[in-house]
């Protein structure tokens, strides 16, 4: 035990045979645990007051230059330890701005006192090195206000383990749940589940705590929900371990418009609305969700969302390479191209970027680390850019990892083509990529993998990185593709954010987030075969009206949960419901030439190759710019100048007042003013309208003056389209 | 330290603060999408009433020329002096340039920053970033701009936004980059509000602030009963924050179409002919004028580009040759009409007692080469340039900084964009060590940890 290490050092000091304490294993562990080595203090790039440590301790080697021979050796007094500077900041016996960190004669104190003592010795290769960190308890289930320790423990590759209670530095994710102390001490607060992480050179455990529901619930609302498949399975026992109640299914219509915004991002016409409402069979909802997985808009919205992944981006691509980048895209998801498969081919494409449009990955990302840190967002769902200055501070990632992840990408290469606008992309027989810490280039070999590549191999790097990346061993990949899939139709992934993984942001539910990925290797990474078992699923045909019980659970699938249409798919349902296209104008006002030209007339959103489109509308509800690869750069976020832009703006007014829309269809069809209000609901909202709905909008028309007539209808679509139950999927 | 991050939550700067941030309710992410200002007001950790400071901050895009305005150096050679000769002004401290007359007799107004410098590529856009967020974008990192974190931390005072961007946001300068006029990380609930109008046309309105002319007030409650009933009939949703924001935006955006306040805010047509031809009937001129009704009627912070792109446009950036713009067409049409309408700006805030709680900052993204160019004009320059300050709590007639016989380098009191942006959130009554959540979880302190202020400038 480190502690009773520490006093026994204290005992021992006058036995002159007692071994020094560690710098590497311990000393850095306190200037950790002490803040010392924090971003905001000397473990600024800059360090703190002329000392600088590195960043929650990563360079062993440069640290102790730092401490023992920088400023001169002014810091430590050899002969006289207690005297050392060091010391005597840390106890703020002379002034400190990082005011005092420890007490005098503390274990700390001693621990450094007896490694001054000891001569102050720096990091050997012969030091044990930690291999693994364990924490205890691993998952609790447990009450509000109940107060518990944690037990840290550190193995070492010499075989020992220390206890390291007191050095680890702990964090807990929702405070609304349970906080914890330094001392490691965890004290519930409120209900859910949380997860307390222990970190400690470099290593990190975590704790998950659930502290279940206390509403009376009907157990009835379990009983009666027959799980169609492995999620409802798994999304059930959660719910009843957290005792939440989920609610009942979702009608028809419902379920028949969230479908069709989610899956292929367009409304169901007024004859899909009605035959699908009129249909008796049992087996409707699943025909329903084989038709859309197989029509040509599913192509146009998935090839969207990879293309915003991908960043196709007619700003950083010339034409005729962002369409060939977007088109590699689109008969990859038109040929349901398994997910692996696809990426292995984008991550090895070599040759022309306008034959192999994949190429264009390579010319967007023309860096090897700017590379790697795209290939772990992207692919793995997680940042590795923290990284590349210091260890990872919240996850295990090391300088060290990163520079020799990102070497795996130094040889890319590219040169000119024969056409204009064409590069050729191609793997040279050397180059590397140098450590800046070391000044050499750090041994190349994929993320979490110990063995490197042969440096002096001149296969192309980039094909054992793609292997280890798609391979069924990976859980990162897949739980990336599933998180990214699954936030698609539930509005946010297991993991939130949805390329923020990390073993300190624990998943909604690990075992239905494992079971999927399981499925989905089962599956071969046919994303279809994973939407259509989402799709399937009593949790995804839940109704939104939620429970008391649930209302406040957002996350474990106790009802599905309403939110805004995405910019693109906005756009689009506001003209087809008018049945008035919209002009896209290609932007070039970086290029200083304008706005001038435009796609045919008849495009979708959803079937822009390109973000690079002046639209006042995609831009203030959130579209994503394609600039850098994250979830961030899309929002869903209501804001004031959308809703100002639905009432006054021209986007929806236009459409409403342009002749030949459906609304001039509608007032010329002969239908009566009723028959007017139910296809304008089943256009817009997919339902038929309340009784009183229908006969207050019917009397608005009925009473409208003849010239008033057409501004009646346009105000009673505006109503339907300015409303919640248009703007929300629900 | 302020610390805008949980119960019990770290208090070091590696804490996963974003998710403290964000995570409220029993069971985790119902804060999700509230704004961060409404969720720190309800747990009582800021207070909308806690400053009554508001800042102009008025960018020079293009970025104007230090020799030939606010940093003569009369007794250099002819080709690094230039054409034009320095006057005396109203303070004893410095002299300034011919072509701008009307800065000369309110000089003791403010004062010039005559040493700032960057070190980034000497591409507009580059500057644009650190001048106003107070960081170079690294990363995929963008910070936010000063309005939007003011926002973030202060929230609104009136019907009007908390940070309006007028005319327009900053369009394209070359560099293909972000400018860092938006909230950045903060998300685009904070994003400034962009007026998208030219002030100064015959018929000025704000777009989407009013409806279209044939929707009247009956068209108009016609249509909020419409959409009331479709809202009524069906109640799934009530509970989603998301919703609830949907809401609370379509409440706003009613309050300032039907706000007096906010109406009136923008309607320059209240205004005497008088006070407006003394701005200058043009885009910039009017501009500020429109900033001080916004500042008088509650908003906390204007940003005015006094131009929004540098092609085409006759602007601050002087290369000399076209798309640019020439020395000629600095003195003859940006200088006078940009001299009438700051001084406009200062005049009329001193005269309504506002000077003192407006900061009226004048920026640019670096300045321009010491010595002119074959084609007559100068090039970029970001080794040294000179800012002003007035108001806010400022002294004015000052000089800070002091330039090279060439205006080519600091020689005394080099100052770097984010002691710029220091000074700006000191002004605002911003700790400068109270921190933003950041991507990741990574706390942002509003300015790098030990960036202070111009503390000379502080009467």
């Amino acid at each position: 035990m480190m502690f009773r290490s520490f006093i026994a050092f204290a005992a021992l000091t006058s036995a002159a045979a007692a071994e020094a304490p560690s710098f590497r294993n311990t000393i850095q562990p306190i200037l950790t645990r002490y803040g010392c080595a924090m971003g905001a203090c000397h473990g600024a790039a800059a360090g703190q007051g002329g000392f600088r440590l590195s960043l929650r301790g990563f360079d062993d080697e440069g640290d102790w230059i730092s401490v023992t021979r920088s400023a001169n050796g002014r810091r430590l007094t050899m002969e006289d330890p207690a005297r050392s500077l060091f010391l005597l900041k840390a106890v703020k016996a002379v002034p400190h701005k990082g005011d005092k960190r420890f007490e005098v004669n503390s274990p700390e104190y001693k621990a450094i006192a007896d490694w001054i003592a000891a001569g102050a010795p720096g990091p050997k290769a012969s030091d044990p090195l930690i291999v693994a960190l364990d924490v205890e308890p691993k998952q609790v289930v447990t009450k509000p206000g109940v107060t518990l320790p944690l037990k840290v423990t550190a193995k070492f590759s010499d075989g020992h383990s220390e206890d390291v209670t007191r050095w680890a530095k702990y964090n807990g994710v929702n405070a609304s749940v349970a906080t914890v102390d330094e001392q490691g001490v965890i004290k519930t607060t409120g209900r859910g589940e949380t997860v307390i992480s222990a970190w400690y050179l470099s290593r990190l455990a975590v704790s998950t705590l659930v502290v279940p529901s206390d509403a009376a619930v009907d157990q009835a609302a379990f009983a009666q929900v027959k799980p169609r498949n492995f999620i409802d399975e798994q999304v059930l026992t959660k719910l009843r371990a957290l005792n939440i109640p989920p609610s009942g299914p979702a009608e028809d219509h419902e379920f028949l418009r969230r479908a069709f915004l989610d899956t292929i991002g367009v409304l169901p016409s007024l004859e899909e609305t009605r035959s699908f409402l009129a249909d008796k069979a049992a087996d409707k909802r699943d025909r329903l969700i084989e038709s859309l997985l197989q029509r040509p808009e599913f192509v146009d919205y998935w090839s969207h969302r990879w293309s915003d992944l991908l960043l196709v981006n007619g700003d950083k691509l010339m034409p005729q390479a962002m369409w060939s980048y977007y088109n590699w895209i689109r008969r990859n998801v038109a040929a349901n191209t398994p997910w692996d498969v696809m990426v292995r081919e984008l991550l090895t494409a070599t040759g022309s970027t306008l034959e192999n449009g994949a190429g264009n990955f390579f010319i967007l990302n023309d860096e090897p680390t700017k590379c790697a840190e795209t290939i772990s967002v992207a692919f793995l769902g997680t940042s590795i850019a923290c990284a590349k200055c210091h260890n990872h501070p919240m996850e295990k990632w090391t300088n060290n990892e990163y520079f020799a992840f990102a070497n795996m990408l130094s040889r890319v290469r590219t040169k000119n083509g024969a056409q204009a606008d064409e590069r050729v992309l191609f793997s040279a027989a050397d180059g590397e990529l140098v450590q800046p810490l070391t000044g050499k280039p750090q041994p190349p070999h994929p993320l979490d993998v110990t063995t490197a590549v042969s440096m002096t191999s001149t296969e192309d790097r980039r094909v054992p990185l793609a292997k280890w990346l798609t391979s069924a061993d990976n859980k990162l990949f897949q739980r990336a593709i599933v998180n990214r899939v699954w936030a698609n139709f539930f509005g946010s992934g297991l993991v939130e954010a949805v390329d923020d993984l990390r073993v300190t942001n624990p998943a909604s539910n690990e075992p239905l987030f494992a079971a999927a990925c399981e499925h989905l290797v089962k599956q071969k990474f046919d994303l279809k075969a994973l939407m259509r078992t989402i799709l399937q699923s009593e949790t995804y045909q839940r109704s939104s009206i939620t429970l008391p019980e649930n209302i406040t659970d957002l996350r474990y699938g106790s009802h599905y949960v309403p939110r805004r249409l995405k910019a693109e798919v906005l756009l689009d349902t506001v003209s087809q419901v008018t049945a008035a296209p919209t002009t896209f104008k290609i932007d070039r006002r970086n290029a200083n030439r304008g706005t001038a030209d435009s796609y045919p007339m008849g495009f979708r959103a959803l079937q822009l190759p390109d973000s690079n489109i002046a639209s006042y509308f995609l831009k203030s509800f959130g579209r994503a710019d394609r600039v850098a690869t994250c979830e961030c750069e899309r929002t869903n976020e209501p804001s004031m100048a959308q809703a100002l832009h639905i009432a006054n703006g021209d986007t929806l007014n236009q459409k409403l007042a342009q002749k030949d829309n459906r609304l001039d269809a509608l007032l010329v069809s002969k239908l009566g003013n009723e028959k007017i209000i139910e296809e304008a609901y089943l256009t817009a909202l997919a339902r038929l309208p309340t009784e009183r709905e229908t006969t207050k909008a019917a009397a608005m028309l009925a009473t409208a003056r003849p010239e008033d007539r057409r501004t009646t209808l346009e105000d009673i679509f505006w109503g339907l389209m300015s409303s919640k139950e248009f703007l929300f999927n629900h | 330290m302020f610390k805008f991050s949980g119960q019990g939550s770290i208090t070091n700067c590696d804490g996963i603060s974003r998710r403290d941030f964000l995570q409220a309710g029993a069971l985790g992410a119902i804060g999700l999408t509230m704004p961060g200002f409404a969720k720190l007001k309800a747990e009582g950790k800021v207070d909308s009433k806690k400053s009554n400071k508001a800042c102009i901050m008025i960018f020079n895009l293009g970025a104007p020329s230090q020799q030939d305005l606010w940093d003569m150096k009369p007794d250099a050679p002819s080709e690094i002096r230039g054409p034009f000769k320095p006057i005396r002004t109203k303070s004893n401290a410095f002299e300034i340039s011919e072509i701008l007359p009307l800065h000369a007799k309110i000089a003791d107004k403010f004062s010039l920053v005559r040493s700032c410098y960057h070190t980034a590529a000497a591409v507009h856009d580059t500057g644009h970033q650190m001048m106003q967020t107070g960081r170079l974008f690294t990363g995929g990192v963008n910070t936010p701009h000063v309005g939007s974190a003011l926002e973030f931390l202060q929230g609104r005072r009136s019907d009007l936004p908390a940070h309006v961007i007028l005319p327009e946001s900053m369009g394209p300068t070359g560099g293909n980059m972000p400018h860092g006029q938006d909230a950045g990380f903060l998300g685009k609930a904070y994003d400034p509000f962009v007026l998208n109008a030219d002030p100064a046309v015959q018929d000025f309105k704000v777009p989407d602030l009013l409806p279209p002319k044939e929707i009247g007030e009956v068209r108009l409650e016609r249509r909020r009963e419409l959409r009331e009933l479709v809202d009524s009939s069906v109640r799934n949703f009530e509970y989603s924050e998301q919703a609830k924001l949907m809401d609370s935006n379509f409440e706003s955006a009613y309050r300032i179409m039907t706000s007096t306040q906010a109406r009136e805010a923008f309607d320059l047509t209240k205004e005497p002919l008088k006070v407006r031809e003394r701005y200058g009937m043009n885009r910039f001129g009017q501009s500020c004028l429109l900033a001080r009704r916004l500042v008088e009627r509650g908003v906390r912070f204007v940003t005015v580009n006094t131009f929004i792109t540098v092609f085409g446009e006759i602007t601050w950036d002087i290369h000399g040759s076209k798309p640019f713009t020439s020395i000629e067409g600095m003195r003859d049409i940006v200088a006078p009409m940009y001299d009438q309408g700051y001084s406009a700006l200062i005049e009329d805030l001193f005269q309504r007692g506002m000077l003192d709680n407006t900061m009226v900052t004048c920026l640019a993204e670096f300045g321009r080469t010491p010595k002119i160019n074959p084609a007559g004009g100068r090039d970029h320059w970001p080794n040294c340039w000179t800012v002003n300050f007035a108001g806010g709590g400022i002294k004015g007639g000052e000089v800070i900084g002091k330039s090279d016989d060439i205006g080519g380098y600091p020689t005394e009191r080099p100052v770097a964009p984010k002691e710029i942006v220091a000074t700006i959130y000191q002004a605002l009554g911003i700790d400068l060590t109270t921190e933003l959540p950041g991507p990741q979880g990574r706390p942002y302190p509003v300015v790098d940890f030990g960036t202070q202020a111009i503390k000379e400038l502080f009467a």
